[in-house]
């Protein structure tokens, strides 16, 4: 309870700096270098450090040590900030979401997930991310500091960008431009009757169609790759191209296990050179298929339904650790109902994957480094190393499990973040008002 | 043998029953003769077995039958030595001679059809139609009466299967003759069912509407009855009343609403016949318990293709297990004294009905119940048990002449004489020519057997030791063969007739080059004896029933709960003792007995749990779930619905029930959804897995109803074509509430008057209508009903309140209530407590406003706060749900636990036994690994009334066993596809998840 207060009377006198805005203003930029110290490190490779050193300046981390290894020159830091008895992890990761290309998700108006057509991978979330969504401040909140932003419904929805969680404009957000294409692959068994009442899984008899759909799409992207120029460009295939020379990951969207099986073979043979398999209800039955194959997995939604009446009742929250035990690259994705909004429970997820098999620091390792290797952002994100962007937070304690998640200050490159929000408002606004503060 | 009468051409003569007002053309052509049937195995009913006996009828109906029964003069006689008389057999479920049900496809997306299209003096619901009458539209079809013919069946119960009420079924023979000689009965019975049929009216759109409608109907039915001065005339209600002395059928399409239809029954003093769908062995004790007599189909499930495994997974066990047990349900009605009949209506495939029957006598049923359900059952049902299914003096002349017990895998089915006339199936004068002949034709002999069935045999011919395939065909005594000797050319084509002792077949023919011949077959030798296959038979052996029927069901029914000491656990109470640390917990007769330190055991046989290291709390309580719930969550096309019950539609065996526990869930109440502003009355259950649907309602629970407000109840987010139905505003809202409170005060008080009224004067006038929606209304205004209330924004919150004070009683429970933190002062102030997402929004725009700190607000203010779920796969989290509250607006861990345990039972005024840990409440309890609202908890155990439903290290064994007993169920499918068997491709049945806004198109595929 003492922390929370504290924090709401940090919250408080920030609020009062800025009374004209509900909205949280974006970080300025960085001008200091900070020294964390005392903290719990969570590294986000595995690895702790229970008394810590964590340094940042100009946006990167220049330090992460043990202070019980030795001590750290600390006037060498513009500011030194105590943390002692509080977590510091590095950014969590959100992939696959669409989390400021939606605002309200019943609102029509609103909505900038779905282009028509159904092959788009030149349609792009990097242009339509809207940085004042008023649920991307709620996010950030619990920790979520980087979200991959991805179109969804045709085929090929388009093209994901990967974006730091604040920012005045998608340009001043960019983390990293165009990062893949989103497959959406089809089942073999299409559900009918959903409307009548009568949900059946019937053979899909456009199946076969849609296969060769794709193979046909594949093969001209890749031959259109071939050739350097073109006189008349398609910019389908120039969207497509980064598949083939590896600068592009394609993310396959699929839980199915037959389906994933056939995805993969599908792509490979195209010649695409990283694919990622997004969901992957049913990948806990393909582990070496998918290893043999180096194929990663954003494992969908732990907090799920099991899909069968006879699956282990706790099948959903054990996937996580079914896949890492078998040895594949694990990270955790939140789609589905309410994504954009439920982007801020995506700590509970691994959570929720060490309840169930994986330790502490492995399950940490899904929102994190696990998910910053796949998306081909380890170089900028997913740990607490000297070299990457001081993109990372405090939390007053455990920042897996919901009662002790509480982000008392946050950086995104090295920058300050303002963690005020509109919930946040309300919620003293409505406090106060029954004299409750 | 050889006198036996070629029956087509003798058909006239045999038509005896004249009808007396019809002109004729012609002269008069009437038959009285005697017929007799001697010397034959005769089943006089279906218990009584005569040898060697004699059936003697005239006019279509029998004279006598027995030993030594003396024959008039005129009596045509047949002599049946070694054959078989059965009566022939009845089914009393069927739709012979009527016309097919109209059926129109609606589009998915369509204006709402509030009222009735037919037009006429009818009553309100176009699903309600007992006015109709099959006789009327009944005709005789000659190829589907052949059809059941063949199969034995000499006469049928015949309806319009199409609607709730489908008014009045004929009992009728199965010959060839005018309707007018055909029909027995033309008002056999009555049908009902729960399917609305082709009424394309919106309501009921869902089961639970239905069970609503046809309850309002009995009632407006009386009150139509004892009304002096109808205020209207009414086909419809007049219909009802007339029919009501019939035998009432009631069509289900499973054992749960076969028991909601036998309760429809106990309030109306109705005994329904009840049309089951085979399933009822599943819970054989509470169909007995019905009292009902039952009809029962033969369509057993075909095996799954299952070779391939992915394919496998898409059948559910419970599927695979019915496959299995489905022919066993006659055999567990029977041996629990249940009465039946069988029909064979539903059977894809005709041909299937002996071979089913066979199979459920090989799956244990009897073969004299077999008869009884086929005969004398039927015909009780209706009451005409005297005049058919059994042959005595007087009855009906219908039999069938077999040749051997009607149940042999080798019977075969000769005649079937319906009302005295008879109507060949299988040639019975054939003579056997099966043997071995010398074959002499064009001066070549060949080697001719003659193998295969006595009425059809197949010819095998060989010259020297070459095979020549051969095409034989017998039509009584004339016999054609044809076949291709490649030593000559052509086809050589034979044609003659049989001579008998010794058999010698013989006749002309053409050879392949166009020369007539001459050709004769003489008998050498008999037939190789036909191959038996020694019939390896095995025992029977079939798996165990499970309750529920589902995955992860038991072996046993939950029994009487056994004593468990819980032992050094640390107890959350959720009451002012708090947390107590390393404590005893003694559960005792499904009660808490004891807490305290160093408990001991008072007898031998109590379970100790230790629980060291663990943490003990009340049991989770979700104050708004919609799992467990067949047939539609809403009713939502009228603005009003107050009459519909979730309580009529529990689904005991949905797996969200044993999931639920698996999160240390306990009980829920079950909740309309939220499409109109006054929804349906709440379910409230613990959640028994395992029991049946009435043993899981909590019996001490008052009532509560659903009311909605917002977006969903004016249809915000439906399209634009669903713009009809009032309310469209909050605005609207309001007046709905007002103008049904309104009108159920007066309802009251019009009772009221007539109830004060003198004996003599209550006499003189009728009675008011009883109108089970105002009537559920009033009992709000009367405080024995609760609302719980879905709603979202604050001006709405505040006008129901507004509403309610003025009608002056008090809304309960505010569900959702997301910007409940804008009202709390005045929700706290007027009484209300709020049930509330822990961190939902976003949405719709209504939830635009929606702060995961609502919940800490309105506790800090004084509400009576509880989280709940809406949401089965949330449901089995909600203590995570509840631990989002110390982290938004930092509740204490054990007031937070509260919201979902005391609150939730404050909120259901269930606190005086469940939601905390105290001496005397039930025991409902949990045992978590870890602090209960921690990520990190994981459920150990979950108790109920003492009852041990789900326990961590038990659900991986029952996985293991379920993933064993689907093994052995799949390659017995496997076994039988191999056997030849159909099998049919598996179809994953995916599961409707409901939530408020779940709108089905028809209710009766969700069961």
């Amino acid at each position: 309870m003492k922390t929370i207060k504290i924090t709401l009377i940090i919250l408080l006198s920030l609020s009062v700096q800025k009374v004209y805005s509900q909205k949280p203003v974006p970080a300025p930029a960085e001008t200091e270098s900070i020294l964390l110290v005392g903290g719990t490190a969570h590294i986000g490779n595995g690895t702790v450090i229970e008394n810590s050193y964590i340094g940042f300046d100009k946006g990167k981390i220049i330090l992460a040590a043990d202070a019980d290894k030795g001590k750290v020159d600390r006037s060498k830091f513009a500011k030194v900030i105590d943390v002692k008895g509080k977590q510091i992890y590095p950014g969590f990761i959100l992939p696959n979401t669409t989390l400021g290309l939606v605002e309200i998700e019943a609102v029509r108006a609103t909505q900038d997930f779905a282009e028509v057509g159904s092959l788009n991978p030149n349609v792009r979330s990097l242009i339509a991310y809207d940085t004042d969504s008023k649920v991307i401040p709620t996010v950030r909140d619990n920790g979520v500091l980087i979200a991959q932003v991805a179109p969804l419904s045709g085929i090929i929805s388009g093209s994901s960008s990967i974006f730091n969680l604040d920012g005045w404009n998608w340009e001043d957000a960019i983390l990293k431009a165009d990062d893949g294409i989103h497959l959406n692959w089809q089942n073999i068994t299409v559900l009918t009757g959903r409307f009548t009442g009568k949900p059946e899984l019937k053979k899909n008899e456009k199946y076969d169609e849609y296969v060769n759909t794709v193979k046909k799409f594949l093969a001209d992207a890749k031959a259109y790759s071939e050739e350097k120029e073109h006189k008349e460009k398609n910019l389908k295939f120039e969207a497509m191209s980064g598949l083939f020379d590896g600068t592009k990951n394609l993310y396959i969207h699929e839980d199915n296990v037959r389906e994933i099986q056939e995805a993969v073979n599908i792509a490979k043979e195209a010649g695409v050179k990283k694919i990622v398999l997004v969901g992957g209800a049913d990948a806990w039955m393909i582990t070496d298929f998918l290893k043999e194959n180096n194929i990663p997995v954003l494992v969908k939604r732990d907090h799920s339904l099991p899909p069968y009446p006879e699956s282990d009742v706790y099948l959903p929250y054990k996937l996580p650790y079914l896949l890492v035990k078998a040895g594949l690259l694990v990270g955790l994705d939140m789609s589905g109902n309410m994504e954009a909004m439920n982007g801020r429970n995506l700590p509970f997820l691994a959570g929720t994957a060490a309840a169930y098999g994986l330790s502490k620091e492995e399950a940490l390792k899904t929102i994190t480094s696990n998910t910053a290797k796949i998306l081909g952002i380890e170089g900028r994100a997913g740990t607490l190393e000297a070299g990457k962007d001081a993109t990372l937070f405090v939390s007053d304690g455990d920042a897996l499990d919901m009662k002790t998640n509480h982000v008392e200050m946050a950086f995104i490159q090295g920058k300050s973040l303002d963690l005020r929000n509109e919930q946040k408002e309300l919620y003293h606004r409505y406090m106060h008002k029954y004299g409750l503060e | 043998m050889k006198k036996f009468l070629l029956f087509f051409f003798l058909f006239a003569s045999f038509k005896i029953l004249a009808q007396e007002t019809f002109p004729v053309n012609g002269v008069a052509d009437k038959n009285h003769n005697y017929y007799a049937f001697t010397n034959a195995t005769i089943y006089i009913d279906y218990k009584t077995k005569l040898e060697n006996a004699s059936l003697l009828i005239r006019d279509g109906k029998i004279v006598d039958a027995g030993k030594d029964i003396s024959l008039p003069k005129s009596t045509i006689v047949y002599d049946l030595k070694g054959k078989y008389i059965y009566p022939s057999l009845i089914d009393i479920y069927s739709n012979y001679g009527e016309p097919p049900v109209p059926k129109e496809t609606l589009p998915q997306i369509r204006k709402p059809q509030m009222e009735r299209t037919t037009k006429g003096a009818f009553g309100w619901n176009q699903a309600i139609k007992p006015e109709t009458d099959a006789v009327q539209t009944f005709t005789v079809d000659k190829k589907a009466a052949e059809e059941l013919r063949k199969l034995g069946f000499g006469s049928v119960l015949t309806s319009q299967m199409d609607g709730i009420a489908r008014g009045t079924a004929a009992f009728v023979s199965l010959g060839d003759e005018s309707e007018n000689e055909m029909v027995i009965s033309g008002k056999a019975a009555a049908l009902y069912s729960f399917s609305k049929g082709s009424s394309t009216q919106d309501y009921p759109s869902s089961l639970m509407g239905a069970i609503a409608l046809i309850r309002q109907s009995y009632l407006d039915a009386q009150w139509y009855k004892q009304s002096k001065n109808k205020p209207e005339f009414n086909i419809s209600l007049d219909a009802w009343n007339n029919i009501q002395s019939l035998p009432q059928i009631f069509e289900v399409i499973d054992w749960q609403s076969a028991l909601r239809a036998d309760k429809i029954g106990d309030e109306f003093g109705v005994q329904y016949i009840i049309k089951g769908n085979g399933d009822e062995y599943r819970r054989i004790n509470e169909i007995k318990k019905t009292n009902a007599q039952f009809i029962i189909p033969l369509d057993f499930p075909e095996a799954y293709d299952v070779e391939d495994p992915y394919n496998a997974m898409l059948v559910s066990l419970a599927e695979m297990k019915h496959w299995e047990l489905a022919p066993a349900n006659p055999a567990s009605l029977e041996k629990n004294s249940i009465e039946f009949s069988l029909t064979a209506y539903g059977l894809k495939n005709k041909q299937n009905f002996w071979k089913n029957l066979r199979k459920a006598i090989e799956y244990g049923l009897s073969e004299e119940t077999a008869l009884k359900s086929l005969t004398y059952n039927p015909a009780k049902m209706l009451g005409l048990e005297n005049q058919i299914g059994s042959l005595k003096k007087g009855m009906s002349a219908n039999f069938i002449i077999t040749s051997s017990n009607l149940f042999d895998e080798k019977n075969i089915i000769y005649e079937n004489w319906v009302k005295g006339i008879p109507y060949n199936i299988t040639d019975w004068d054939v003579v056997d020519i099966r043997g071995n002949y010398d074959l002499t034709v064009g001066g070549r002999t060949y080697k001719l057997s003659i193998e295969g069935g006595i009425n059809k045999p197949k010819a095998i011919l060989t010259y020297d030791t070459t095979k020549i395939s051969a095409n034989l065909t017998m039509m009584r005594k004339l016999v054609s063969l044809s076949f291709d000797d490649k030593n000559v050319s052509g086809v050589t084509r034979l044609s003659g007739t049989i001579l008998e002792n010794p058999i010698v077949i013989k006749g002309s023919g053409q050879l392949g080059n166009g020369d007539w011949v001459e050709w004769k077959a003489i008998y050498v030798s008999s037939a190789k004896p036909e191959k038996k296959k020694p019939e390896e038979k095995k025992p029977l052996q079939l798996g165990d029933v499970i309750y529920p029927f589902q995955a992860y069901g038991r072996k046993e029914e939950p029994g009487k709960p056994k004593d468990i000491l819980i032992k050094n656990a640390d107890v959350w109470t959720c009451e002012k003792e708090g947390i107590l640390k390393n404590t005893d917990v003694y559960l005792k007769d499904g009660k808490i007995y004891k807490i305290g330190k160093n408990l001991s055991p008072e007898k031998n046989d109590v379970e100790i749990i230790n629980a060291a290291g663990l943490r003990l709390t009340p049991g989770i309580i979700d104050e708004h779930s919609h799992m467990a719930i067949s047939g539609g969550v809403n009713e939502g096309t009228q603005a009003s619905s107050a009459e519909v019950r979730i309580g009529d539609v529990i689904n005991s065996e949905d797996i969200n029930i044993y999931r639920a526990l698996a999160g240390g869930v306990i009980a829920a109440q079950l909740l309309h959804g939220s499409a109109n502003p006054i929804g349906g009355q709440s379910g409230i259950v613990k959640l028994r897995w395992g029991k049946t649907p009435e043993e899981m309602k909590i019996k001490t629970a008052p009532g509560f109803i659903k009311f909605a407000l917002g977006e969903n109840v004016k249809q915000s987010n439906w399209g634009d074509l669903v713009r009809e139905r009032f309310p469209q505003t909050r605005m609207g809202v309001e007046q709905v509430y007002v103008d049904y409170f309104t009108r159920a005060r007066e309802y009251e008080n019009r009772w009221n008057e007539y109830n004060l009224l003198p004996a003599s004067e209550k006499a003189k006038v009728s009675p008011p209508r009883r109108d089970l929606e105002l009537e559920t209304i009033d009992e709000i205004l009367n405080k024995k009903r609760f609302i719980t209330c879905h709603s979202y924004v604050q001006s709405e919150i505040n006008m129901l309140m507004k509403v309610a004070e003025r009608f002056r009683f008090r809304v309960n429970t505010f569900t959702h209530i997301l910007e409940g933190y804008k009202v709390a002062d005045k929700m706290k102030a007027h009484g209300a407590g709020g049930s509330t997402f822990s961190d939902w929004w976003d949405y719709k725009f209504e939830v635009y406003e929606a702060i995961p700190y609502n919940a800490a607000i309105m506790h800090d203010e004084g509400v009576t706060v509880a989280i709940n779920s809406d949401d089965p796969e949330m449901g089995r989290r909600l203590n995570q749900e509840a631990g989002k509250s110390v982290k938004y607006g930092g509740i204490p861990e054990e007031e937070a636990l509260k919201f979902i345990t005391i609150n939730p039972a404050k909120l259901l005024h269930l606190d005086d036994r469940m939601g905390s840990i105290k001496v005397g409440k039930d025991a409902d309890v949990v045992l978590w690994t870890d602090d209960p609202l921690s990520i990190y908890a994981k459920v150990v155990k979950t108790i109920v009334d003492g009852i041990v439903y789900f326990d961590a290290g038990e659900s991986e064994k029952m996985a293991a066993e379920i993933q064993k007993e689907r093994a052995r169920l799949i390659s017995k499918m496997i076994e039988e596809k191999k056997k030849g068997s159909e099998v049919q491709k598996p179809v994953k049945k995916e599961q409707i998840i409901y939530n408020c806004d779940t709108i089905v198109d028809n209710y009766m595929n969700a069961l």
